[in-house]
């Protein structure tokens, strides 16, 4: 069996058997669970900014598309968010369709502006339209017994292994493509798009789907996040911050392109932030996000690749000498 | 000619307001080797472009096996069989060699098959020895040989092959000039940018001559080694030297 | 009369958006690089505008030019600790770069100003000229030809010095300009310094009419990227034009939509000329 699978299946059993050993309405659990989500976020990100290598500043858009769509539907017709996560879906991918028609012949800064303003664009259509997104006061997700049907629960113990599922998920669909034909054209894309059409890549029909299939994903996972937090807002699902720049710093952080990155990023990351919330916030707002910038840019200027870049240039040097 | 498979009328270029084809017509036969020369600028390199869709055509035609394929994007020309390979050599150069060759097998194949195939095509340019190192790690004629064999992947009727011979030595050209015979015996039809003029006048069957984006001359080796107007523009220093 | 009013707002608070944005097109032209955290160099220069009136009892117009100095100062520490080293760096490097100093330079703001909103008051500032129908305001009059000054400035500094010629020379081939005996380092140094500079002037132009808070970057942001695109990043005159341009579309877009939609408007037209024309509406084909 290959190591990186070994390490897979290790990180998987521990993740599933953790959870047993911590207070399940504790804090400890409520942040593994937000770095699971995120992870898995950050995943979806991937498909489009690791394997298409197009660094998306709006992923923002898709994520808020789910979170409202399913919550809305909830408010209104009482419809179950599993219904709800799927029309989310369609309509994050659908929305990713529309992006990609503006941004195609888009690279590098201008795309990433491009998706900046896409993302900024539905941050203000949900803040100027109280009617149906309940404007900037924000929207909340009705109370209702424990059930899996409406996916909602007072422990955090079912959401721990909705959002570790959906990670599994998420990782699982990253690798297929990455190894499948599709992975092979977007690196092809990549790394020369007139030479990819030469030899019979339609480039601008497998950077649609890696899109289509990172927006639908990331609809979903909005709808996974409202059904967890109960309420949110514009800011929070469709903000640059605290959802586009994040879930491309994960990445960054551990490794684009890589399955294991986002894992690492988010790890990383999200537990730092609530370290950094916990201990600084007390009467001094933005020194914990002002520590996340610094970050963001040593890891720039220290380490672009990633963490797990120097993990994996190890191990291939130990598996050359192995094999010699 | 009726049994022509690539069928070029009155081709023009431009770019802004530079005229980089003029007019240009030309008919290529199945199994031929055409050489096509010209001075630097003469727009070799552009016509190439235009043919595989990479450029957009301003007027005229361009039709392949009888289907017109002007205003058709690369990868709907590379699908109905017509690739090139790149002058300056443009491979995905942080992929392996071997995932190099397999893009262009998966234009008509599944991912399994494709491996196979690339790897068929890598062997029979000689690079079945170096299948699993990276692009960028290679030198420049293997590289060239990679492009070469990513285009064959691609399962062409008709290839354009851009300087392949350029920075090979005498011993590596003869190898790469027995090559492309070999792939017009397979029913290739191949139209070749060189600057080697020996390499050109033994290889072709037929020459066309550009300068400044027009068609000036057109014929056998033999002929075009005799044509004033192209030795003038073009042969006067370098073949005759 | 309304419309024309709008177009004459429009034109006044379009001359300061020129300004503002000139910074950042100079910063691509010079050096590639999309420097996403330009709009927090304007919030910068707002408070030192905003800090020289209530230490110094200096009117803002003056400010503005101490704004300019010491921001300038603080982009060439920029330029050579931080974006120096992703010049050659892959995109994704720069893009990110710059957006983790759009964080920290807000959030160290937020630190050491506080979040709350502040305001300075002049004279003028609620003054206005009467010309027949029309009123024109005094701030967003001064602020305007406060930009104009500034944009002749830069365009005789860009022209006719020998830096300006300098860093000309850096933008089209660094290489070749070193081999000349220009110091590309410094050039870009200066270039960055200039742009985030300019940026800052033209935040504190605006002090009489625009409150000032940490996060006032963000209002801007999409605003400049709009100018710059389009008239073409890297085109000092595009962004002149460009700044007409938005300041008009946001006057007139100001008397159909409420405050909020005016963004969308402009997030629409910057999503248009992206797509449709990414090398800019004014720009050439360069």
């Amino acid at each position: 069996m290959r190591p990186s699978l070994v390490l897979a299946a290790v990180a998987l059993t521990v993740a599933a058997l953790l959870p047993l050993t911590l207070d399940p309405a504790g804090y400890l659990i409520r942040v593994l669970t937000v770095t699971l989500l995120f992870a898995a976020m950050s995943q979806a990100w991937n498909i489009v900014g690791g394997l298409a290598n197009q660094m998306s500043l709006g992923h923002a858009a898709f994520f808020g598309i789910g979170a409202y769509t399913s919550t809305i539907l909830l408010v209104n017709y009482g419809l179950s968010p599993w219904i709800g996560m799927l029309a989310g879906a369609a309509l994050g991918a659908a929305f990713a369709a529309l992006v990609s028609v503006p941004t195609m012949g888009l690279r590098g800064h201008y795309f990433a502006l491009a998706t900046l303003a896409f993302g900024e664009v539905m941050r203000v259509i949900a803040n100027s339209w109280p009617s149906l997104t309940g404007g900037p006061a924000g929207i909340s997700v009705p109370f209702a017994p424990d059930s899996l049907l409406m996916l909602q629960f007072k422990s955090t113990l079912p959401y721990y292994y909705l959002m570790l599922a959906a990670l599994v998920l998420v990782t699982a669909v990253f690798v297929v493509t990455k190894a499948g034909a599709l992975g092979y054209r977007l690196r092809a894309v990549k790394e020369n798009p007139d030479a990819a059409e030469v030899v019979g890549v339609d480039t601008a029909r497998v950077k649609t789907i890696a899109a289509v299939m990172s927006g639908g994903i990331m609809a979903a996972l909005g709808t996974a996040y409202a059904q967890f937090t109960f309420f949110f807002d514009p800011e929070t699902v469709f903000g640059l911050g605290p959802i586009s720049i994040r879930v491309a710093l994960i990445a960054i952080l551990g490794g684009i392109g890589t399955a294991a990155g986002p894992i690492v990023g988010a790890f990383v990351i999200i537990p730092l932030e609530e370290l950094a919330n916990s201990w600084l916030s007390a009467g001094t707002a933005g020194l914990s996000q002002l520590v996340y910038g610094i970050l963001l840019m040593l890891i720039i200027l220290v380490q672009p690749r990633g963490l797990v870049a120097p993990v994996e240039a190890l191990a291939a040097r130990w598996r050359t000498r192995r094999a010699r | 000619m009726t049994d022509a498979v690539l069928a070029v009328a009155n081709l023009s270029k431009q770019f802004g307001g530079l005229q980089a084809l003029r007019d240009v017509s030309f008919t290529v036969a199945a199994g031929e080797i055409l050489g096509l020369i010209g001075p630097n600028g003469a727009g070799k390199t552009t016509l190439f472009n235009t043919l595989v869709g990479i450029h957009k055509v301003s007027a005229g035609s361009i039709r392949l096996e009888g289907r017109e394929i002007a205003g058709r994007k690369p990868h709907r020309i590379a699908a109905l069989g017509l690739t090139k390979t790149f002058q300056n050599v443009a491979l995905f150069m942080d992929m392996s060699v071997l995932d190099n060759v397999l893009v262009g097998a998966l234009l008509r194949q599944d991912l399994r098959s494709a491996r196979v195939t690339a790897a068929a095509c890598l062997d029979r340019v000689g690079l079945g020895a170096v299948l699993h190192k990276r692009a960028g790690d290679l030198s420049f004629p293997e590289r060239a040989r990679v492009e070469l064999a990513r285009a064959l992947a691609t399962g062409p009727r008709v290839i354009l092959l851009d300087e392949v011979m350029a920075a090979l030595n005498a011993v590596e050209m003869d190898a790469i000039m027995g090559l492309i015979r070999s792939l017009r015996a397979d029913g290739l039809t191949i139209i070749v940018v060189e600057h080697h003029m020996r390499a050109i006048m033994t290889l072709c069957d037929r020459i066309v001559v550009l300068n400044f984006g027009q068609k000036i001359a057109e014929g056998s080796p033999a002929a075009i080694a005799r044509d004033p107007q192209v030795v003038r523009a073009y042969l006067g220093r370098e073949y005759q030297a | 009369m309304v419309v024309i009013q709008a177009l004459v707002d429009g034109i006044l608070i379009g001359g300061v958006y020129a300004v503002v944005s000139i910074g950042l097109t100079l910063v691509f032209g010079v050096m590639g690089i999309v420097n996403f955290a330009q709009a927090e160099f304007l919030m910068l220069g707002m408070f030192v505008g905003y800090l020289a009136w209530a230490w110094l009892g200096l009117d803002p117009l003056i400010g503005s030019v101490i704004a300019f100095a010491v921001v300038f100062a603080l982009g060439c520490v920029v330029q050579h600790t931080l974006i120096r080293r992703v010049l050659r760096a892959p995109p994704v490097a720069q893009i990110f770069l710059t957006v983790g100093l759009l964080i920290v330079i807000e959030n160290a703001a937020l630190l050491g100003f506080g979040s709350q909103f502040r305001s300075v008051t002049t004279p003028y500032q609620t003054s206005a000229l009467r010309l027949g129908d029309l009123f024109i305001s005094v701030p967003y009059l001064a602020a305007f030809l406060m930009s104009v000054v500034s944009g002749l400035a830069l365009w005789l500094f860009m022209n006719r010095s020998w830096y300006g010629r300098a860093m000309r020379a850096t933008a089209q081939d660094g290489m070749a300009a070193s081999l000349m005996g220009i110091d590309a380092d410094r050039m870009r140094r200066i270039a960055f310094g200039l742009g985030v500079g300019l940026t800052a002037f033209g935040g504190a132009v605006i002090l009489p009419y625009f409150t000032v808070h940490p996060t006032v970057g963000a209002q801007f942001v999409v605003l400049m990227f709009t100018v710059v695109v389009l008239g073409g990043l890297g085109s000092v005159a595009g962004a002149i034009v460009g700044g007409q341009a938005v300041g008009i579309i946001q006057s007139l877009s100001a008397m159909a939509f409420p405050v909020q939609l005016q963004n969308l408007v402009l997030f629409l037209v910057f999503i248009t000329v992206l797509a449709l024309r990414p090398q800019g509406l004014v720009g050439g084909a360069r």
